[in-house]
Formats: C-alpha cells, structure tokens, sequence
C-alpha cells in the first residue's frame, strides 16, 4: 500500500495557465510544480499551507481546497507514527472534501478524492473499518463515474480496489491487468479541463502495469 | 509554455521593483518548542511561507499599510496578528497555543469501557463483541470477559463488581430497555433480546456513571443503534438453530429495515447431548421493523420497534413435592419500541429526546401451578446538552419511568394476583469542567421521585480525571446509586423504601502503541437493602430495609495487539470481596452470585491465507458458595470452579458470504453451579439435594451469513459473529 501511496506524488510538473486570474494561475501553477519534490510530511505540510493560502484568497475556487485535501490525504499514507496522528491529518481532509462536495457536487474528480479519503480511513485501522470505508469508497466511485466514466483517477482507485480485494480473496488480480493496460494506453487522451485539473495517476498506474508481467 | 515563462519573468520582474516589506521571526508553542511546518501568512495575499526546521520564516511582500498576519498549524489556535507594512522590515516572534480539543484531551475512565468507531484509544471494540468466542453472538456473552464481571453459567446475565444481575440496566439509543433477556427457566442460562449487529457503540460503565442514569446500583450499558445503512441490501442468515431474513430499502436521508427471526433448538438438541429433558426444545420467533429519517443539517430519527414469541417445555425438579421431574412450561410474548431523536436547536443548544415502551407476558405452567407475569413499562426522556465553551458543558435533562408488573397464580391453595404501578420522575443536571487538557471534573445531580414509594431521593455523581503523561492517566469517581426493590418485594408491600450503594472508584489506565493497562481499584458501599426478618416472602409486614453489605475490589486489564503479527490479545482478571446482610441471610455473608477471582483470557488471531479470524476464550471464576441447609453455616458450602475455553472460527468465503463455528467448553470441563434442595427436611432430619447444571456441557453452533446487495457484493468482514 505504500509503494502505492508514495508514487501517487506525482508529476504534475508541467502546466500552462492564462486566465482572466492571472495570479490565481500563477501561484497554482508554481505551486503545483512542487508536487514532484515533495517526500515527506513536512514537505507536504509546506505544500498544503501553500494551497491553504490560495485558497483562503480566492474563496470561489475549489481547486485550491481539492489539493490542499490531497495534500493531508498523503500525509496520511507517509506519516508513521501512529494511528491519532494519521487520523488528525484525515479530519483535515474530510472538512476539506465535504466543503468540496457543497462547493462543485458534479465534480467528478472531487467524488473520486472522497473515495480516495475513504481509502485512507480504511487503513488506519483495515480490521475495524474494513466494512464501512470499503463500502463508502466504492460508493463515491461509483458517483464519481457516473459523472464522468473517463476520468482515468476514479478508474484507477477502482482499479486499485478491485484488484486488492482480489488478493484478499485468494482471485487473481491479473484479470484486471487488461483493464489496467487499457486506462495507461489511452491516459493521455483524457483532456483536463483546465490546466490546473489534477493529473495525477499515471506513475502509479504504470506501476500496476509493470506488476502484470 | 513559452508565454507563461515571460508572464512569470515579467510579474517576478515588476514584483522586484516595488517597494517590500520583510516579514521574518520564529514560530514557537507554548512551551517553547519551535514549530516546524506552520503556515504565516498574510490575510487575503499569496504572500506568506512555512516555518522551516528551526521554526523560522521569512518572507517578502510588496503589500504596503495595514495587513493582518496569520499563524496556523494543525491541532494549533490560529493566530493573527496586525502588523503595519511601510517597506522595512518587521521582526515578530510569536507562540501559538494547542487547541482544546475533547477528542484528545483526558477522557474519565473510571468504570467505564466505551467503544465507538471514531476514538482510537479504546480498550473494546464493537468488533470485539462480535469476534471473541464464548460469547455467540451475545451482547451480554461478551461483555463477561471484561474485567468486573463475572460469568454466571446458570443465569448469563451480567454480574457486575459485586452486585446482582438486576442492578444494571441496559439503555438503548438513550431509553431504558425493561426487559433485556429472553425469558428463561430458573437455573438455566440466557441471552440478551438484541443482535449486537444492531449497535454502532457500546458505552459499558461498571459504576461511577453520569447523573443521567438513574435505577441502577451497579452499572448501566449504553447501546447505540448503527446509523443510516449505506445501500439496499438483503441479508440472510442460516444457522444450526435458526434463520434471519432482512431486508433494507433506502429512500433520501432515510431507510427501512424489516427483519425476521426463526429459532428452533429441536433439530440442535436431538444431536447433541443435553443435562436437561426438552419435552418441547426453546423455539422463538420475532419480528422487527427498523426506520431512519436524517432531518434537517443534523438530526437524526431512529425508531426500532420488535415483536417477539417463544414457548419451551422442559423437565425440571421440584424437590419439594417428589423426586419425580415436571414439565416446567415457559411461554413469552414480548412487546418492545423504540425511539429516538438527536439534533440540534440552534447553533449550540444539542437535544436527545427518547421514549420506550415495553410489554412483556411470561406465562408459566409448572406442575399444578400456573403464573402469569406482566410487565408494562414506558420511559421517555429528554436530554439538553449546552456547550457554553469548548472547555464548559452543561446537561440537564428529565425522565420519567412509568412500569405496572401484575402476577397472577392459581396455585392449589387458590387464586393469588398482585400488582402495582410505579411512576417515576427524575431531573438531573451535570456540568462537565475541562480545567486543562489534562484535567476534568464532572458534577452531578440527580433527584428522584417515586410516587408508590412515596420518597424522593437526591444522587449527587462526582468523577474527575487527570492525565499524568500523554499515554497515562487516572481517575476517579464518587456517587450515590439508588434503584427501587425487586418487583417480588413491591408486588406485595409499597412500605419500603429504595435501595442504595455509595461508589468509590479510582482508576488508571496507560495506552502506548495499541497496548493498554488499566487497574481499577473499588469499593462500594451497599445500605437500606431489602430484608425480610422471616424469609416468607408472603409476609410483607416483616419486609425493612435494614439491609446492607460492601463490594470491594480490584479489576485488572492488559491488552496488547501490537506484539502478535495478526495477532490480539487481552488479559482481564477481577478480585471481588463482597458480603451482605439482606434478603432472607441470617447474617452477614457471601451471595451466591459472587465469586472472589474472575479470569478471562482472549486471543484472536487473523490468519491472512484463510481469510479467517479464530478466537480463543479462556475463562475461571474462582468456586462461589451456595447455601446447603444442612450444613450450620449460611452460604457455607462451596460449588466447583468454572472453567471453560471457548473457541470460535470466522471465513471470510466471499466479499458477502461469511461461514461462522463456534464451540464453548471445548476441553468439556465438568461444570456446576451448586444445589438446590427441599424447603424441608426428610424424615431422617435430612434435606436431600440436587446438584445443578448446565443445559450442556458443550455447545456448538454453525453459521452462514450472507449479503446481497445490487452490485452483488456487499463486504461484510466486520459482521463475523
């Protein structure tokens, strides 16, 4: 699950942004370009204060927020110490996400990044919680594909789930490798919106492929 | 890509020319420690930086007059501060404060276990009620291997530190339940009425509870029912006694479940040995309809309501009239509704409004005898809940009970009935004191009224914790506890008075990485007991309450699931020293329900390439005594030790099926529970007995359960029972 998590840091290194904000694209932008170094927790911490910022000034823009969330939901995953903390990091996140869900409700990249909060949940404690969470994850992708059947982040977190519930049960993950191949092949044609969409996935998704052989 | 870099290069350009400001200083918290990752900033501005590993910051703003600067940092109080911009530099250093937070702050342990899914630091989980064999898929099962509780193999209630199993009452979602157990024949073990795949949280308090709760000398278990079900799904369950059907429709903020429940022990019973003779094996039927309704941003309707039957015939001794068996006939109907709402009035103002209502038909044919007894019970209640800050909360709230038990023999001797109805009104208050983070105090009061008894009682609840390290704390607890007489006592007289039991509690805990220590240590002080001067209990005129008695203990608690790989364990060990003077006792002496060392011993482990989860349960209760008439000494006679490992096995086959095995007593250690004898002697001066056992040795139960959901595969690894 770590490697998983960790490669989800991903490359978002590239953007181009003019708009009628030009500051707003700007500070996104630079900000966005430091996803790529970022490791730890503190890296991540500086990281979200940073979209905490943009988004404290530009109020109407669920961007900011939707990054700032992914932030504390990585934090999650990389934070070691022990089950509270990861826990104070996710009340972040879940504040964050259900703003997200009352800012852009047929966003369908915000139901795929409450699916991933699910996730994370699910984790922290995957004896006590597997019910619940697994359940809530599926639902918000099931949402969030209903949105958007594209959108190559909510394909891959169904994916990653379908696969690993796979393993649980003694199946073989590798009936999903074809799916997998496919969403890698045809990832680039899925156009974000704006350049300030996420993008992230590919890394990992490129991970899973490479396990399939 | 090319414009945007000259865009860049052109604002970080123009930016440069400006006049600027340089804000830099450290960020530190309250003990001095620097802050590393905290977030300054200036209010509305992109401008701001985050405090590096030495807490430092520094940063450039060509924002020029007044600004407001802010700090924060999660789990921190944000901080601004105003500062004026004229183009130097400013140099600030400043502390930022924890927040309170209740979540994290010192919680009163002292006699209680809480389990809920959102804490983290608990010592049971609902899972655990689930998974630890012995318990069966039992509430009650499973909260006898915690520590001040002892198993009683012929009763299966809960015995709490000391007191007798009609000391603790059970509440759900906020009203009180009136009759929580099957019925059951004398001597002869029960279970609780409700599936523990109701409950989202369980609150167990073994003593020193809130104010709130009333009618209880020994402990209260709270049972909070699950919350909105997250899909239409069909559940079935087959086991080797039975099978339940439920169905769950959603609708928009709420949901519907309806649930039928059919157990038969014949086919069980004709396989496996039995100590008893079964003319007609237990067979119980019940019906159950559950609703959900989400009102508003933060209400929630809850209602639950149950119809149940059950019929049984079994061969029992009366050794007073011959040493020939007779069929002891117990036929239930049981009525039972539930419901609750929680929300918000306003901003802060938090209500609970919650109401019962139970009836409840024991009808009873043993020999030549026929009882009926009838218990109608209501309860509403309602409770505020006022948070005047984060570190003062204020509770206040009123009950009332309102219960008629009406009993109806024809015995040889004639046509007995008795009834009464008792109304009782309660008002409590309670004020709940963060000092700290590190300490809390909780007040209380609560006053009473019974109108049949004609008394009204004030408890006073005192409890306060404080935290010496962040893994370890202790805790204390004070009160006074009153409850009413046993219904067989009022049935006949209203010239009585209630009973009562002062608490002492002192507690610590210690939590480090998923291993937790917990020693409690108690004492409690039992007075105004029922007693009878003669111990005919038709002879009401000798009922007082001179009675008393002492409980004193100490409850030991280890659980460790870090260790194991996969693997999780807890060690709870009770040490009881109790006497009472009370009832029919002629003296001062031990009860029989009490045993002075309680052991339990439960390991669970996962094993991953199974999909399973196996449970072992190892459990000693030191021998208790009974009373053998023939011997001078009261309460002299001792039965033998109970022992029993119990073992349990859960397969996760499918995302929705689950097979499920359960055995108790494996090693079929032999088991008594004492002697029951004639009420007079034989010729020879003599009072013969016979010894008291188990329904069986050993017993055993398989299950299926499974879930369909639309999309075919619902997860139900946390519904293993």
């Amino acid at each position: 699950m770590k490697r998983i998590i960790l490669s989800l840091a991903v490359v978002l290194c590239s953007l181009l942004a003019m708009a009628q904000n030009p500051q707003f694209f700007r500070s996104m932008g630079e900000t966005l370009g430091q996803y790529c170094t970022c490791k730890s927790v503190a890296d991540f911490q500086s990281l979200s204060n940073k979209f905490q910022m943009i988004s404290n000034v530009e109020k109407n823009e669920w961007l900011p927020l939707y990054y700032y969330a992914h932030c504390y939901i990585l934090m999650s995953f990389i934070d070691q110490t022990d089950a509270a903390k990861k826990d104070s990091y996710l009340d972040v996140a879940e504040k964050s996400v259900e703003k997200l869900i009352e800012m852009a409700p047929s966003e369908s990249e915000v139901l795929a990044l409450q699916s991933f909060y699910y996730t994370a949940r699910l984790v922290v404690n995957p004896m006590e919680r597997g019910q619940k969470f697994s359940r809530l994850s599926n639902n918000a992708i099931g949402k969030a594909l209903k949105l958007d059947a594209t959108n190559p982040r909510a394909q891959l977190l169904k994916i990653q789930g379908d696969m690993g519930s796979a393993r649980f049960f003694g199946k073989d993950p590798n009936t999903f490798c074809p799916q997998a191949a496919d969403l890698l092949a045809n990832w680039d044609n899925f156009k974000p919106k704006s350049p300030l969409y996420p993008i992230w996935g590919k890394d990992q998704l490129e991970g899973i492929v490479k396990g399939c052989h | 890509m090319t414009r945007l870099f000259i865009y860049i290069f052109f604002c970080t350009y123009s930016l440069n020319a400006l006049s600027q400001t340089v804000i830099s200083g450290t960020i530190t918290q309250d003990q001095g420690e620097v802050l590393v990752g905290a977030n300054v900033y200036l209010q509305d501005s992109y401008d701001g930086v985050s405090t590096n590993e030495r807490g430092a910051f520094s940063f450039k703003t060509s924002k020029t007059g007044d600004a407001v600067l802010i700090v924060g940092f999660i789990g921190y109080e944000q901080v601004m501060r105003k500062i004026e911009l004229k183009g130097d530099t400013i140099h600030l250093n400043i502390k930022i404060k924890e927040i309170f937070n209740q979540m994290n702050a010192v919680t009163i342990t002292a006699g209680t276990f809480e389990a809920g899914d959102k804490r983290q630091a608990i010592t049971i989980t609902p899972l655990d009620m689930m998974t630890t064999a012995g318990a069966v898929g039992d509430v009650y099962g499973a909260l006898q291997s915690l520590p001040g509780t002892s198993t009683n193999g012929e009763s299966g209630r809960l015995f709490v530190k000391g007191g007798d199993s009609n000391e603790s009452q059970t509440y759900i979602d906020g009203s009180l339940v009136y009759v929580p157990y099957n019925s059951s024949v004398p001597n002869l073990s029960t279970r609780g009425r409700f599936n523990p795949f109701m409950f989202k949280g369980t609150i167990f308090s073994t003593g020193g509870y809130s104010a709130e709760y009333g009618q209880a000398l020994s402990s209260v278990l709270l049972l909070s029912t699950n919350d909105m079900p997250t899909e239409d799904q069909l559940d079935l369950s087959v086991l080797s006694v039975g099978a339940e059907v439920a169905d769950t429709k959603l609708w928009k903020n709420g949901a519907i479940t309806g649930s039928f429940t059919y157990n038969n022990l014949a086919p069980y019973m004709g396989i496996a040995p039995q100590n008893y003779n079964w003319v007609h094996p237990p067979e119980y039927g019940t019906g159950a309809i559950s609703i959900r309704q989400k009102t508003g941003k933060t209400g929630m309707f809850k209602f639950y309501t149950s119809m149940s039957k059950s019929d049984l015939i079994v061969k029992h001794a009366n050794p007073d009239v011959s040493s020939d068996l007779f069929n002891y006939r117990l036929a239930n109907d049981n009525y039972f509704m539930n419901g609750s709402w929680n929300g918000k009035l306003g901003e802060k103002l938090a209500m609970n409004i919650a109401a019962s209502f139970t009836r409840n038909n024991d009808g009873i044919r043993f020999d030549t005898a026929t009882v009926d007894q009838k218990t109608v019970g209501t309860h509403l209640k309602n409770v505020f809940t006022y948070p005047f800050t984060e570190k003062f909360t204020l509770k206040f709230g009123g009950e009332l009970f309102s219960k008629t038990y009406s009993q109806n023999a024809l015995i040889p001797s004639g046509i007995h009935f008795n009834t009464f109805t008792n109304h009782e009104l309660s008002v409590f208050t309670e004020a709940q004191i963060y000092a700290s983070s590190k300490f809390i105090t909780r007040i209380g009061t609560r006053l009473e009224n019974s109108d049949y008894l004609n008394s009204i009682k004030i408890s006073p609840r005192i409890s306060a914790a404080y935290k010496l390290t962040d893994n370890s704390q202790f805790s204390l607890a004070y009160g006074w506890f009153y409850q009413n007489p046993l219904d067989d006592f009022l049935l006949y007289t209203h010239h009585l008075n209630l009973e009562r039991a002062d608490h002492y509690i002192f507690s610590y805990q210690s939590s480090i990485n998923k291993r937790t220590l917990r020693a409690e240590l108690y004492y409690k002080d039992y007075k105004d007991l029922v007693k009878m001067t003669n111990s005919v209990i038709y002879l009401p005129s000798t009922y007082s309450n001179h009675g008393y008695g002492y409980a004193g203990g100490l409850d030991l608690f280890w659980r460790d699931n870090q260790t194991i790989k996969n693997g999780d364990y807890w060690i709870s060990y009770s040490y009881l020293n109790t006497k009472r003077n009370y009832e029919n006792f002629p003296n001062e002496a031990v009860p029989t329900f009490a045993s002075r060392h309680n052991l339990a011993i439960v390991y669970k482990h996962w094993l991953n390439g199974l999909r399973s989860l196996v449970s072992l349960n190892l459990k000693y209760s030191s021998p208790r005594v009974y009373n053998d008439p023939n011997s001078p000494v009261f309460n002299g006679a001792k039965m033998m030790p109970y022992r029993s490992l119990d073992l349990s096995w859960s397969f996760l086959y499918r995302k929705n099926i689950i097979f499920y095995g359960a055995v108790t007593n494996t090693l079929g250690f032999k088991n008594e529970f004492g002697r029951q004898y004639t009420s007079t002697p034989d010729s020879g001066g003599n009072y013969p007995g016979i010894a008291i056992t188990p329904q069986s040795n050993r017993f055993y139960v398989f299950a299926c359960f499974i879930t369909l959901t639309k999309k075919g595969n619902a997860n139900q690894l946390d519904k293993i029972e």
